[in-house]
Formats: C-alpha cells, sequence, structure tokens
C-alpha cells in the first residue's frame, strides 16, 4: 500500500537544468517545491575528483555517468512494420542520471536557435514555395519567436557564464562574432575560449574561402565568473574531459555549479534522490494532476500530492512519463492522428577529417568541450536552398573536444581496423589530425515518433519507451552536401588526405552521434499537432508542464540545450506572473 | 640519497662546483653550457649584481628550512622561470625576488630554471603535525569542501601534490609556511591566478594551515 505523503505545492520530476532552475524560481516564490531525481545525490566536492573522474574506461567506454540500462532501457526500430528491440548499452545517444542530469556530462556548447527557426514553417514557405518540401516532412511553428525569448536567453547565458563573442548586437553585426546570429540585448557575459591550432588553421582556409569564421560559444569558464545567483566558476584549463565527465575545476556550467548551491539551502526546497516517479496522476475527469506516485531506492512506494507538476526529466523520459501517465493522446503513425511522441527528431551529424602532415604538431588532447572554431555559413536557412532540393542545414566546427587515447585515434579511409598496421597509422597521425564537425538540423517526418513498447518493461515493470526512427532522405541531402563544403575547407588547411563521412542511413543506435534528442512533446499553438502550449504547459492537464528539448518542434542545426534555457526561463517567468496567480489554461 | 648523489645526478659534483667557484674568482671564465652557467649563478650570482640564489634557496634547492623560502628543487622549469618573469615584471609582487629576477637576462633565467630543475633534494623532516590537522589537510587536498565551495587541490597540482608540469607546481614537500603563505598572497592580490582565486578566498586559516602541513608531510619520489 503506497504511503499517501502531505501535499506540497509543486512536484518537479528530474533535477537537471530544468528542474533545478524552475525549483529554484518557484521556491524562491514562496512555494513548497519537492524534487524527486531517480539518480544520485552528487556534486563536484566530492563526486568529481583527479584522477577517478579521469577514468576513461568507466565514464566514456561504460557510461558511468548514464541512465541504468539493466534498470531502465529503451527499445528501437528504425521503421514503424518493423519489431523494436530493447537496447542492452548506451551508444548513439547518453541519456544521464542524477542530480543535475546531463548538465554535469556535457560539452558545454550553448547556441541560441536562429530567428528563423523558430517560425520554420512560415518562413520556409514563404522563401521557397510548399513544393520544397517532401511530402513525409511536417515541419511547424514555435508559438514562440526569438524576439519573445531573447530576455530569457539572456538571463540563461548569464547564469551559465557563457563565454562567446556577439556577432550581433540589436542589430549591429559585431567584428569576431557570427554574423549570422539573432540579435543579442548585450555581449557574452565572458570572453570566447582560446583558439586551438587546428581551429587556427580552420580559421585561415575559411576566411580565404570568404566564410565567416568565429569561436564556439562555451560554457566552460573562460575566467573566474560569478553568476546573478552568487555562485562562482572557476576558469577552465583545457583537460579535455568535458563530455562524459564531471569538471572538478567547477569550471563548466552545470547545475552543480550554477544553481543547486542556491537552491539546496533554500528551506522551501526539498529534494528527494534515488526515486524513481511511476507516473503522474490524474483524478477521475483526468484534465487535473494529483501529484505523483514513486518509488525509493528500498522499494517503498510513496504518492506525492502537489498542485502543480512540472515534468523535466530529458526529453525522452518527459515523452515517456506522458504516456505512462495518460497524459494526451498518443500518435499513430498511420493515421497520424495523436500528439504525444510526434515529432521526434535528432541531429544529423557527420564529419570530415584532414590528415595533416607530421611537421603540423595540433596538440588536440588540449581542448575543452567547446573550444572550437566554426562557421555558420551553411547553418539553417543562412544559404540559398531553391536549387538544392533540401532544407536545413549545418554548422562546420574545427577543434576537437579531446584526444583522449582510448577513443581518439583518427586513421586515414582504408586503414586496417587492428594490428601493427593500423598501430602505425594510430601513431603516424594521432598528432597531426583534425576533425571537422558537422552538426545538421533534424527536420520531422510523419514515420518518426515515440511510443510505449507492447512487449518490454522496465525493473518497475513499466513498458519501455519505443523509438521508431530513420533519418529523412532530406536530411541525408542535406548532409551530403555540406559535407562536401567542409571537405573542401579541408583540402584548404593543407590536408595530406581528407576523409569526408557524410551521414548515411539507416540511422544505427551502435554509434556514438547525438543525445540531441528532440521533440516528442512538441509546443505550439494548436492542440491538434502539438503536446503543450507556447508556456511548455500540457493542453491536457493545465496544471502539468513539460520542459525540455521534447518541445522542439523539429530540430534546428545546434546544440539544443541553449534554446532549453532560454524556455526554462519563459517557462518560470509564466508560471510566476500569471498562472501562480490564476491556475488555468494560459492559451 | 645524499647530497653529493644528487648533484652529480644533475652532472655537478662538490669538486665541479668548488673549481667552479675557485676558477671564478681567479681567471672569470665564462662558461657555455646551460647547466653550467645555472649552477655558476645559483653559485655566485651574476655581474650584473643578482646575488647567488643559494643563499636561500641552498645549491641543493631544499632552501634553508626556515619555511621562508621555498624549496625548488625538481620543481618544473617552466614554473620557475615564469615566476621569474612576473617577479620581474611585478606582477608577483616580492621585495627580495623583484630586484634579483629583474638582474638576470632571458637566457640567465633559463639556466638557474634548468638547473633547479634537474635536482632531486630532500626536504629538512616536516616538523610533526597533530594527525587531526594532517587528516583535515588531506581532506581538502584530495576531496575539496563542499561547504566551502573548494575544489581538491589535486585536481590541478595532480596525485599526492606531486605538480603537473609545466604549468602547476608541485606541492608535495613544500615548506608550510611559505605554502600558507602563497595562499595569503593569492588572496591579497599580491600573486595572481585565475585558478587559485577562489580557492584562496574561500579557505579559513585553518584550512591553509591545515592543507599545508599536509603536504609539507607528503615525500615525493627519489626520481622521476
Amino acid at each position: 500500500m503506497p504511503q499517501k505523503l502531505k501535499e506540497v505545492d509543486v512536484v518537479v520530476i528530474g533535477v537537471g537544468f530544468a528542474g533545478s532552475i524552475l525549483a529554484k524560481e518557484l521556491a524562491a516564490a514562496g512555494l513548497n517545491v519537492v524534487g524527486l531525481e531517480r539518480g544520485r545525490d552528487r556534486h563536484t566536492v566530492p563526486d568529481w575528483q583527479v584522477p577517478a573522474i579521469h577514468d576513461e574506461l568507466k565514464y566514456s567506454i561504460r557510461k558511468g555517468m548514464m541512465q541504468n540500462v539493466a534498470k531502465e532501457a529503451m527499445t528501437f526500430r528504425n521503421h514503424h512494420k518493423e519489431v523494436a528491440l530493447p537496447m542492452r548499452q548506451w551508444e548513439a545517444f547518453l541519456p544521464g542520471t542524477g542530480l543535475g542530469g546531463c548538465s554535469v556530462h556535457w560539452n558545454g556548447q550553448t547556441y541560441r536557435f536562429q530567428v528563423a527557426d523558430f517560425i520554420y514553417k512560415t518562413h520556409i514557405e514563404q522563401r521557397y514555395g510548399k513544393k520544397i518540401l517532401d511530402p513525409e516532412l511536417r515541419i511547424q511553428d514555435w508559438g514562440v519567436t526569438y524576439q519573445e525569448l531573447e530576455p530569457h536567453f539572456d538571463r540563461f547565458e548569464y547564469l551559465l557564464g557563457v563565454c562567446g563573442k556577439a556577432g550581433n548586437l540589436n542589430g549591429q553585426i559585431q567584428e569576431g562574432g557570427n554574423p549570422f546570429e539573432g540579435p543579442r540585448s548585450r555581449e557574452y557575459p565572458n570572453p570566447p575560449m582560446k583558439e586551438q591550432y587546428a581551429g587556427a588553421l580552420f580559421r585561415k582556409a575559411a576566411v580565404e574561402m570568404g566564410y565567416h569564421p568565429f569561436i564556439q560559444p562555451s560554457a566552460n569558464m573562460t575566467r573566474p565568473y560569478t553568476n546573478p545567483e552568487g555562485i562562482t566558476m572557476n576558469p577552465c584549463v583545457y583537460c579535455g574531459f568535458c563530455e562524459r565527465y564531471g569538471c572538478e575545476h567547477g569550471a563548466k556550467a552545470s547545475a552543480q555549479t550554477v544553481v543547486l548551491p542556491v537552491l539546496m539551502k533554500n528551506p522551501k526546497f526539498e529534494l528527494r534522490a534515488e526515486s524513481q516517479v511511476l507516473r503522474i496522476n490524474l483524478d477521475s475527469t483526468g484534465k487535473k494532476a494529483t501529484g505523483v506516485s514513486y518509488m525509493d531506492a528500498q522499494g517503498r512506494e510513496f504518492e506525492q500530492p502537489a498542485s502543480l507538476v512540472l515534468l523535466t526529466a530529458f526529453a525522452l523520459n518527459d515523452v515517456r512519463m506522458l504516456l505512462l501517465s495518460g497524459i494526451g493522446k498518443p500518435y499513430d503513425p498511420v493515421t497520424e492522428k495523436g500528439v504525444v511522441g510526434r515529432n521526434y527528431t535528432y541531429q544529423t551529424l557527420s564529419h570530415v577529417w584532414a590528415f595533416m602532415n607530421e611537421d603540423v604538431h595540433l596538440n588536440s588532447y588540449m581542448g575543452a568541450g567547446s573550444s572550437g572554431t566554426l562557421i555558420d555559413d551553411f547553418s539553417g536557412d543562412n544559404f540559398d536552398h531553391s536549387s538544392l532540393g533540401f532544407i536545413g542545414g549545418c554548422f562546420i566546427a574545427c577543434g576537437t573536444t579531446h584526444a583522449r587515447p582510448i577513443e581518439f585515434h583518427p586513421t586515414p579511409t582504408g586503414t586496417p581496423r587492428w594490428g601493427a598496421k593500423w598501430k602505425d597509422a594510430v601513431r603516424r597521425h594521432y598528432n597531426h589530425t583534425a576533425l571537422l564537425l558537422l552538426s545538421g538540423s533534424s527536420v520531422a517526418s510523419r514515420r518518426n515518433y515515440l511510443d510505449l513498447d507492447p512487449t518490454y518493461r522496465d525493473a518497475w515493470g513499466l513498458p519501455l519507451l519505443r523509438m521508431t526512427f530513420d533519418f529523412p532522405d532530406n536530411d541525408l541531402r542535406m548532409s551530403r552536401y555540406i559535407t562536401r563544403k567542409a571537405g573542401e575547407i579541408a583540402r584548404r588547411m593543407s590536408a595530406k588526405s581528407v576523409s569526408e563521412e557524410p551521414r548515411t542511413g539507416p540511422f544505427t543506435t551502435t554509434a556514438y552521434q547525438s543525445t540531441h534528442n528532440t521533440g516528442g512533446a512538441v509546443m505550439g499553438t494548436d492542440p491538434a499537432t502539438s503536446v503543450v502550449n507556447r508556456y511548455c504547459q500540457s493542453w491536457d492537464v493545465p496544471n502539468v508542464f513539460v520542459v525540455g528539448a521534447c518541445n522542439h518542434p523539429q530540430n534546428p542545426t545546434y546544440n539544443p540545450t541553449g534554446t532549453l534555457g532560454a524556455l526554462i526561463y519563459w517557462t518560470a517567468d509564466a508560471l510566476k506572473t500569471r498562472y501562480l496567480k490564476n491556475p488555468g489554461p494560459l492559451a | 640519497m645524499n647530497r653529493n648523489d644528487m648533484l652529480r645526478k644533475a652532472g655537478l659534483t662538490l669538486p665541479f662546483l668548488g673549481a667552479v667557484l675557485v676558477a671564478y674568482t681567479t681567471a672569470q671564465p665564462v662558461p657555455t653550457d646551460s647547466a653550467q652557467i645555472g649552477a655558476q649563478i645559483v653559485a655566485q650570482g651574476t655581474a650584473r649584481g643578482a646575488v647567488a640564489c643559494s643563499r636561500c634557496h641552498g645549491f641543493d634547492g631544499a632552501a634553508d628550512g626556515s619555511g621562508a623560502f621555498p624549496k625548488l628543487a625538481g620543481q618544473s622549469p617552466e614554473y620557475l622561470e615564469k615566476q621569474m618573469r612576473v617577479y620581474a615584471s611585478g606582477e608577483r609582487k616580492n621585495a627580495l625576488m623583484e630586484p634579483i629576477a629583474k638582474r638576470l637576462s632571458e637566457s640567465e633565467i633559463q639556466a638557474v630554471a634548468q638547473y633547479y630543475a634537474s635536482l632531486r633534494a630532500n626536504s629538512f623532516a616536516a616538523k610533526p603535525q597533530t594527525s587531526e590537522l594532517i587528516a583535515r589537510g588531506e581532506q581538502i587536498a584530495k576531496v575539496g569542501d563542499l561547504s566551502l565551495r573548494v575544489q581538491a587541490c589535486e585536481s590541478c597540482h595532480g596525485p599526492n601534490g606531486f605538480g603537473e608540469p609545466p604549468a602547476v607546481p608541485y606541492l608535495a614537500g613544500q615548506y608550510r609556511q611559505y605554502t600558507s603563505l602563497q595562499i595569503q598572497m593569492y588572496r591579497r592580490g599580491y600573486r595572481k591566478s585565475d585558478q587559485m582565486k577562489d580557492p584562496a578566498q574561500n579557505l579559513r586559516d585553518e584550512d591553509v594551515a591545515a592543507v599545508a602541513a599536509y603536504f609539507e608531510q607528503v615525500s615525493r619520489p627519489a626520481s622521476k
């Protein structure tokens, strides 16, 4: 018999970036907030200490910070007529777990989506007409604009201390920044990171070819920074252990380094770690959440009543929790009815390897998660697509996030995969290879979606999430075209040989690509094509808000965290200024 | 390892140093090898008026054991060079070292740094401290302190405080008085470092004493 606990004002499901920022805002507004985190309570001190935190085998290969696949996996298939099978280890993408969520082990690349990205359907149809779209594609506007989100982007970037150079200040293009970005109201809080040697070579080639290089905006600090919450971060030392690792220096913005120290001191907030939420409970009408049910680490079930439920458990988990709780109608790919799980998108990654002469010492091990040099000339709709036969784009970045010994051993195409010749090639190329990474958009397709698996269940007896996904042809054509452009830059960098690796189908879960799982609980202005309204509030159950990259109707070029951050503050603002005064539907 | 062994390891012997001393006072030969130039400056100073480093830091880089002067033996040469440059520029404020560093040329700075870096000296025996103090120091060194928002010293200074050359100096075996004074210097702005600023501000005086005492009693490996 579950134990029923005393009612609180707010329950937050998942205490990562979104959960901790929203909890902090609402607890500061005087509400009693309980944060339920399925993973451990963890902090820079004592959990991320050298030398143990630099254990590549534990964290990179064995995925030490990720969701426990033995307890909670997900199933996958490329097409809805196939049978999905459970993933037994994480490879293509890496859902995190534990206090702070993915903010602990991310790279810190913090972009804003472009002005056109938020009005994508309107923009594309105005510029090219409807015919440019393949019939399977389902693009739509967000229901919120860049201009509305700008103050919230700004607030998130100042919370994190993002390091960069503005390219567009209030409409004025700035030297040294990204001229394609949306207008910012002020400069970044901190100067950009140091440029890697490979990045400098890339910059030179890009300028010669007429492109517009700039240094990647980074949430790894370039100097000591005290954020508006009064929390100080230390500067990054370029050790090359960002992604998949916690930062022992407190130099990478994470929930632990930007907001939790304030939140944890507020007596209005209570963290309950190792608490697995089973479902959001609804009343008999199905239109009101009464709280959540969860199980603690000892297997005791609790019911936590609450007047407001915030679902902030990472994109994939958010969608699953809605489905498990019966909130919103599940999407059906045949009839195209239903919305939960619809418009699941990803990121279309590709690579170009530039193998340089032996006298070019790149020392790529001196890197940080976000110290690349990049061009935005082929991002989003920054170039004319009218004769290209696809929509979308990629940024092209050069500079490695790390050159860790187990994971980083680039060799030219045709090198044997093992043995003496492979070893010779690794020795020859390790310090002389530049990576050009292309992060590309992912357009929603009617075929790609998330739902509950009919067969496989987790350790708590609940159905696993099932992913049905393959790359739309549009995205593969896009990747081919821009990867070729990146290859031209690599040759201009005087590479001795160049390997171009455009993205090819089918999508497979067996090789790492990106953890930018987006969509599935998208925002919008029409309940027939969105799960939440423009304030990330459930259309069906108005006292449930869902905030995550699952809100993205389709995924533009960039890493989603910066835009997610803007949505977090946008939602916090709507909650504080409107919802709390008059609880009910905001749109 | 005794002092003779240490000097021999560095390619020097006492008779050699003696010969240099004698030669310098009589015929003033000009050594050309960088290690010899370093040894000569350490022993005698320079004609431009930089006083002999050994007066305070010793021939063996172990200094005098008072803790007023740091041990330099086996320290990262790049770190030592940088310190002499920032003494000269006034960025690191020190009334004793500034005039000396200002009188050293770039090649002399490198030679002195190479000389001390090449040595492997033992310190004078550390004064026994209470086990509570050492345990507290070890906690800050290896784990950090969440409530003070201080990360582990070893995150940058390497396992056991052995240093992370070229940029980060070792702390193991360093005199506790010197280490605590330096943290005070960072706190008050006489030394500048983006990395050290925040920890120096956040550590309380008793924590500074503990961490300095802890590192003082850690032995560095006898050889590379």
